[in-house]
């Protein structure tokens, strides 16, 4: 048996031990408001990982002539402009969704998951592992969007993608909405709930304790 | 609280022996319907104890007991089993199990649980309580207070709010006030007055009380449509969401004055 090449681990290192999401806690602004239903979480996930390979991609191939002082300028510039392309194209042809999304394509710019790559890799890596690294993050990203937007979606709602799974009381069936599932404070929940089950799968993750219980002498309790 | 007798199942069952008073008039007016509730969130949250105590070592704690009494009483009514079981889930995991079980969460489990259902649920009806259970809760208060397990200063905030805002009427209730007064009072020692989760510094036990007596009085005077038992419970919600700020607004206060005294 081999050892995966370098260029598969690092395409998928970041899907879940090193998920951005649930492991940096990166991006989860976005993360937490597109996530009601599953089209806007897909439409989301897809535009950030395009946009975050393709940063990565630009930003590495002129990563000897962007001068140190003025890099997170540049970069924000090459970020903002494909930010600004994908939003248009969304608006073209997916006018309902972008509609949906309202603000957090354009928010994309600001998302710490994507100067956080940039900076931390693309800056210091040749354009194709650069790209298969924001690549990777830009999949774990979705993976985290796409769960939770399929739970928030299937018991907010209870349909997927806009089809009714789970029949409506209302409509005969049995189903009764989770009306909190459309809140903002459930995406905080699940998103919760599952870094602290990636957390006890994969123990190493979990962060040391901040402070120490005090100390029981022997025989006073 | 290591040394001798108050260990933190001495505070639970003691707390559990002030409460009785309001528990066993709610029993005797709720009939077998409050019965089967309270042994349904009895054994939900005993088993959620159990779970965590073969999973992690956490003792389970008498305290649970206590969060059920408080879920099935102020719960919504029409709820269901699976709903009422996902609620009480909710609470008892999320707001104390998770932190290390009771006396480590930072928010009321049964407040957590309250929550979650009036803002999971917003169609099912809010509970009346009888007028007797408020008066219930003066001995279920007073016997806290006196044993020290009840934060006195908290329930003195709440009364001041109320009297502040009384004072302000001219001696007459704001409008929408009276009727929710029994219930605010009720939920003030079932979940405000929770030894863990109130504020515990002086001052801030002070705060906390007013701030929970401030906000049943805005919601009761502002809030259109809303039922007794949601706007108590919503207050409760919030003052506990503010009770760690409070604190820490009273120690830097008291740091802020020893440093001038002591240089």
């Amino acid at each position: 048996m081999t050892a995966p090449s370098p260029l598969w681990s690092t395409l998928t290192q970041p899907l879940i031990r090193q998920n951005p999401v649930t492991l940096q806690i990166l991006g989860i602004c976005s993360a937490l408001a597109v996530t009601t239903q599953l089209p806007t979480a897909l439409t989301m996930a897809g535009s950030l990982t395009i946009v975050l390979a393709l940063s990565a991609g630009i930003i590495s191939l002129i990563r000897r002539h962007i001068p140190d002082a003025i890099r997170l300028i540049v970069q924000i510039v090459i970020v903002a402009s494909l930010v600004i392309v994908i939003d248009q194209l969304l608006q073209a042809y997916l006018f309902e969704i972008s509609q949906s999304l309202s603000v957090f394509v354009s928010l994309i710019t600001t998302n710490c998951l994507v100067l956080g790559r940039t900076e931390s890799f693309a800056r210091h890596n040749p354009p194709l592992p650069s790209m298969i690294d924001a690549l990777g993050n830009g999949l774990g990203y979705s993976l985290v969007l796409i769960a939770i937007g399929a739970v928030r979606e299937l018991f907010g709602a209870g349909t997927l993608l806009g089809y009714q799974v789970l029949p409506l009381a209302e409509q005969g069936g049995w189903f009764t909405p989770l009306a909190l599932m459309m809140l903002a404070p459930s995406a905080f929940f699940l998103l919760g709930g599952l870094v602290w089950a990636i957390r006890t799968v994969r123990p190493e993750q979990a962060e040391p304790p901040e402070f120490a219980a005090p100390q029981i002498p022997e025989g006073m309790e | 609280m290591i040394r001798g007798l108050w260990d933190r199942e001495t505070v639970a069952l003691l707390l559990l022996i002030c409460l009785m008073p309001l528990a066993l008039v709610w029993l005797w007016f709720g009939g077998p319907e409050a019965w089967t509730r309270l042994a349904l969130a009895l054994v939900i949250s005993g088993a959620w104890h159990l779970v965590f105590m073969l999973a992690r070592a956490q003792p389970p704690s008498f305290a649970g007991a206590i969060t059920a009494l408080a879920v099935a009483m102020l719960a919504p009514e029409e709820l269901g089993l699976a709903r009422l079981i996902l609620g009480i889930s909710f609470g008892s995991v999320m707001a104390e199990l998770v932190f290390g079980g009771w006396g480590r969460n930072v928010i009321n489990p049964a407040t957590a649980t309250l929550a979650f259902l009036g803002f999971g649920f917003p169609a099912a009806p809010w509970p009346e309580l009888v007028l007797p259970l408020a008066w219930a809760a003066i001995p279920a208060a007073v016997l806290g207070v006196t044993l020290g397990l009840m934060p006195g200063r908290v329930i003195g905030g709440a009364l001041l709010a109320a009297l502040v805002s009384w004072g302000v009427g001219q001696g007459t209730w704001p409008a929408g006030l009276a009727p929710v007064l029994p219930m605010a009072f009720i939920v003030l020692v079932l979940l405000v007055c929770d030894p863990v989760t109130s504020a515990s510094t002086l001052p801030g036990r002070w705060l906390y009380g007013l701030l929970y007596g401030g906000l049943v009085v805005l919601f009761a005077t502002g809030w259109q449509g809303a039922a007794p038992a949601q706007i108590a419970v919503s207050a409760a919600l919030f003052a506990s969401l503010a009770a760690p700020m409070l604190d820490e607004a009273a120690i830097s206060l008291w740091r802020a004055r020893r440093r001038k005294h002591l240089g």
